[in-house]
């Protein structure tokens, strides 16, 4: 479910059919009432970076350093965090409460992963 | 309070430990038998006392080279024993002891053996740097699959975005927090046993290199190869043993979301189980006179001294400060043994376990805590968390 639709750039998570509870990454269970019926729930707004790192170690021999990765939050969607790099900006402007768009670019294995796109000042 | 406590039925009898380094050069199971032959000469034992075993971490985890090492077969073929309880445990160990305990406590064994050996420094060596996650595997998959495709390709990059949370929430610095693996530092000069002696200052720290920010290159423990061994027996053989230290309480909680990147807030990590563990004494943070608390990075001790209430939330950046705290003849010296950033990255808290003992049974050499009766050991491994207060016998 999630990396069909990253492949098409949408970032979507797991929503309970009961109890409406939001939750990523996919679990096949509600965390909040233990219900099996989740179905997909896109994500489309922005997000707010909870934190980040900016990585300068060369892990890989051909790791491009350095990059921030962040762990994104998004209002009206609590129990969802997605990790992914980001982009749009210097690594080093990436700042806790930054606000961010969903992207995606290619990964290993033909994987669309996922990254946020700076959007310019806090929400 | 609490004498029908399980650990209360179990004493640690030994630790051992090869010979530790950043390379040597000698077999994973070479270095294991030297750990076990040591530990069970300590505890005053001969090996046909021991009948459990158990290893961390079993089952052939290894998401890093280097990781997992002394294999339960061979080892017990090479020691030639016979065995009514063995665990290799992967997960569930808050503290390397914890296992062990329950298995004496119930009556499985009398005396078990538990080991934990690294060759990671060697591994390191190898790969031209500390090795990536997961690089001992074909493909991202389980947990893993989130955090690699997105570069979050170590250990450090995982624990960074929380360690920049907590500065970020609770003001503290990097200035502040210098001070722990600069303490830490001095204590390893007084420890022949510990990898990195020479002096370090808080220039030092603030010069050096950053690995994930803000994680630098000090805050990181040092990948080494050593083994550490424990022996853990029934309380009622404690006579016959040479110098037997008691298990006043522990308790293992993993609470919140068990996952690097899902996690709540990591810098509470340790707090259900420091909690868990304050119920089962009567003894209070007051009371420890020596802390052997898990420091992969620098952060999970500012963690640590924070849930196990040696100073309040968000104030272990002032409590470290100037390392006067911490220090040898401060009110909680840290880590004596240099801790995992300079000791030497023994992993689990096996190396933190190894100092407690030494400490409360007066063997700590140049670095001894005078009198101490109470130690504070704790682990954190990701999102585990387990805390014990160990006393003398």
């Amino acid at each position: 479910m999630f990396w069909a639709a990253a492949s098409q750039g949408r970032l979507v998570v797991e929503g309970c059919s009961s109890c409406g509870a939001e939750s990523f990454p996919p679990r096949g269970i509600c965390r909040s009432c233990r219900g099996r019926a989740m179905v997909p729930v896109e994500i489309t707004g922005r997000g707010v970076i909870y934190s980040f790192t900016v990585n300068y170690q060369r892990w890989l021999p051909d790791l491009e350093v350095p990059y921030a990765i962040v762990l994104v939050e998004f209002p009206g969607h609590p129990g969802v965090r997605v990790a992914g790099r980001l982009r749009g900006c210097p690594p080093e402007q990436a700042a806790i409460g930054m606000a961010v768009e969903v992207g995606f670019e290619p990964g290993p294995g033909g994987y669309a992963t996922p990254s946020f796109i700076a959007a310019g000042g806090a929400t | 309070m609490g004498t029908d406590l399980f650990e209360r039925r179990v004493v640690i009898s030994g630790v051992g430990q090869s010979v530790i380094g950043r390379q040597v050069d000698r077999s994973g199971l070479a270095l294991t038998i030297d750990a076990i032959l040591a530990a069970v000469e300590d505890a005053g034992l001969r090996l046909d006392d021991i009948d459990g075993l158990a290893m961390f971490p079993g089952g052939g985890v290894a998401n890093l080279p280097g990781y997992a090492n002394g294999n339960l077969y061979e080892v017990q073929d090479a020691l030639g024993i016979t065995t009514t309880w063995r665990q290799g445990i992967v997960e569930g160990m808050s503290l390397p002891f914890y296992g062990p305990a329950q298995a004496v406590a119930t009556g499985q064994a009398r005396h078990a053996v538990i080991w934990r050996t690294v060759k990671e420094g060697s591994a390191s060596r190898n790969a031209g740097g500390r090795p990536a996650y997961g690089s001992t595997k074909p493909a991202a998959e389980g947990p893993l699959a989130w955090l690699l495709p997105v570069g979050m390709l170590s250990p450090v990059c995982q624990v960074a975005p929380y360690a920049a949370r907590y500065m970020h929430d609770y003001g503290v610095t990097r200035e502040q927090l210098a001070w722990i693996p600069v303490t830490q530092r001095a204590h390893a000069a007084l420890n022949p046993d510990a990898v990195y002696t020479s002096p370090l200052t808080v220039g030092d720290y603030l010069a050096a290199r950053m690995i994930s920010s803000p994680i630098c290159l000090y805050d990181c423990d040092v990948p080494a190869d050593g083994a550490t061994a424990i022996v853990v027996s029934a309380a009622e053989t404690g006579p016959d043993l040479r110098a037997p230290v008691r298990i006043e309480a522990m308790a293992g909680v993993v609470e919140g979301r068990p996952s690097w990147e899902q996690w709540e807030d990591m810098g509470r990590v340790g707090y259900g189980a420091a909690a868990a563990m304050w119920a089962r004494t009567d003894l209070r943070p007051g009371d420890v006179d020596v802390a052997q608390l898990y420091d992969g990075f620098t952060i999970e001790a500012v963690w640590w001294l924070e849930a196990m209430g040696f100073c309040g939330t968000g104030e272990a950046g002032a409590f470290v400060d100037g390392g006067t705290r911490i220090a040898l003849g401060g009110e909680l010296p840290l880590n004596t043994w240099g801790g995992q950033l300079s000791g030497g990255r023994l992993h689990a808290a096996f190396g933190h376990t190894a100092e407690a003992v030494r400490q409360l049974r007066g063997e700590a050499g140049h670095r001894q805590v005078a009198g101490a009766e109470v130690a504070a050991v704790t682990n954190v491994g990701g999102f585990e968390a387990g805390a014990a207060l160990l006393t003398c016998w």
